[in-house]
């Protein structure tokens, strides 16, 4: 019960860039940091330590020299741990494996995300708006305060 | 030197605050000081000119814009540019017009957003807020005027986007936009410029000579910075019909490549405006008749972090040949390496920072030895043979 109530009230944030064109972490640390949207008033914070982090945010399509960070980062962040996919490259690889030419599809690219790891939430977009990287973010406080 | 015993090695990345993009630097610090530093980029590698050998030219354009998020409108406007040069084909007026303007809509939230990550590195969370809540309302003009935030498609084969041309309405709103920026940004520049902490902890750090800056070729404010005016925009006849002036700074310190941005947003102000209000009539979009089978075709464009290269070639059915893309970061990453050189350990960080890395566009071919698990980039002549 109080665990509930804690965990509730400071959630944190942790951001992820895996490769992609960083218009997404642009829009992330927009929605996080800029006085217009500010998280951190609904007690949202951002950190870069995957030790106190709950929920992990993943842009870009994870090519495959970040893809053993990512699983570290991963593992590190304690449980309950929710992850949410940011952006259209996160979701289904974006261009980079979706458009291509007689070469075929990039061999760089480990993605899309659900391949990996499990994805609880999504920001669909390309890239996603503010109001829609706060929904999602919001779609996966559930699974970490009432792990479900 | 990097074997010596009182060196002690320091990390920064692949992930990390400072730096949000993965990359890493080595700095090789004796006491507090760092005698050296190396910088590994390679993690967001994702292959762009390899699936772009042989992709139909309009589709080619699509993927240029998403090579980065910065300065996306940049790269999708210099491939257009490589291949209405290539195919020769002349743009209508008020469709360059447009294109300068969400070029320079698109350097201001750049600009903007660097000073608020440099804030943010340097520690100042206020400044950082502040130049967030600035960058806000450019976002959502942007939005308006295109569609979309960050990736705004606009320049297209033969014109602009027909989404993308503003009415009057538009233009109203935008111009008194500028207003209200402009009368909030003088201020928050003066604020920055005479606020006694920030100018004690940025001046006379991180040194890039004028000498050093010219061997290692540093393009856009990096370079101006140091002293040097290399701005593409002097060579390029879309910008002919502006009136504006270019920043060189003298100081080579942090200090002076932070101002060399936050000194560029009012001339950008400039030119929207003559814009906005020079903007001639006529239509933004005209149907082109495409040429194939052209000759290698080159564009030099200044993007918000210095000169950025294009080049490509068309075949017979239309298809892109050998892309080729060269980003404002690689000449700037050799800069940044020895820029940090004599700083304190603290300071490593916020003098790469104020060189603007942008790691997502520069990511080259790397070669690793399995056996010895060294890298190596390979140059030209090797990959020749």
């Amino acid at each position: 019960m109080i665990k509930t109530l804690g965990r509730k009230r400071s959630i944190h944030v942790m951001l992820v860039y895996t490769g992609g064109c960083n218009g997404c972490d642009i829009e992330v640390l927009n929605s996080l940091l800029s006085p217009y949207y500010d998280l951190e008033q609904y007690r949202i914070m951002l950190t870069f330590n995957p030790r106190e982090a709950d929920i992990l945010l993943v842009s870009g399509p994870v090519t495959i020299r970040t893809l053993d960070q990512l699983r570290a980062i991963y593992e590190k962040i304690p449980e309950p741990k929710a992850v949410v996919a940011i952006g259209a490259c996160a979701l289904v690889g974006g261009v980079y494996t979706n458009v291509y030419g007689e070469l075929g599809p990039s061999d760089q690219i480990a993605g899309p995300l659900s391949k990996i790891m499990r994805v609880e939430s999504e920001g669909v977009g390309c890239p996603p708006s503010p109001d829609e990287i706060i929904n999602a973010v919001a779609k996966a406080i559930p699974r970490v305060v009432e792990q479900k | 030197m990097k074997n010596s015993e009182n060196i002690t090695e320091v990390d920064v990345g692949t992930i990390h605050p400072a730096l949000i993009e993965p990359f890493r630097i080595r700095f090789f610090v004796e006491d507090e000081t760092i005698v050296d530093s190396e910088i590994t980029y390679n993690a967001a590698h994702r292959g762009i000119e390899r699936i772009l050998e042989g992709l139909p030219v309009k589709k080619a354009h699509m993927v240029t814009e998403k090579i980065c998020g910065l300065c996306s409108t940049t790269h999708l406007w210099n491939s257009v540019r490589a291949t209405e040069k290539a195919m020769d084909i002349q743009v209508p007026e008020r469709a360059t017009y447009i294109r300068v303007l969400v070029n320079e809509l698109d350097r201001l939230h750049s600009h903007i957003f660097f000073l608020a990550h440099g804030f943010e590195t340097l520690g100042h969370e206020t400044f950082t807020y502040r130049a967030f809540a600035l960058r806000e309302p450019l976002m959502r003009m942007l939005y308006k005027l295109t569609g979309n935030r960050v990736h705004y498609s606009t320049a297209v084969l033969g014109g602009v986007r027909p989404r993308c041309d503003p009415d009057k309405a538009t233009t109203s709103a935008l111009l008194s936009l500028l207003d209200g920026l402009e009368s909030q940004l003088g201020p928050f520049i003066e604020r920055v410029t005479q606020d006694p902490m920030i100018i004690s902890r940025i001046s006379g750090i991180g040194i890039l000579d004028k000498k050093t800056a010219k061997e290692l070729h540093a393009v856009g404010p990096t370079a101006r910075g140091s002293g040097i005016n290399n701005d593409v925009r002097a060579r390029m006849s879309e910008y002919d019909d502006f009136d504006f002036d270019y920043i060189v700074l003298k100081g080579c310190d942090v200090k002076d490549r932070l101002l060399a941005r936050a000194y560029e947003i009012p001339e950008s102000f400039k030119i929207i405006r003559q814009c906005l209000t020079m903007m001639p009539g006529g239509p933004s979009y005209e149907p082109v008749k495409m040429k194939f089978e052209t000759q290698y075709q080159d564009a030099y464009i200044e993007a918000p972090r210095g000169e950025l290269f294009h080049s490509l070639k068309i075949d017979e059915k239309g298809l892109v040949r050998n892309y080729r893309v060269r980003t404002p970061t690689p000449p700037n990453l050799a800069c940044m390496e020895k820029a940090c050189r004599g700083d304190q350990l603290t300071d490593g960080v916020l003098t790469i920072v104020s060189c603007d890395p942008c790691l997502s566009c520069s990511n080259r071919a790397t070669v690793v030895d399995n056996e010895t698990k060294k890298e190596r980039v390979i140059d030209f002549r090797r990959l020749k043979g």
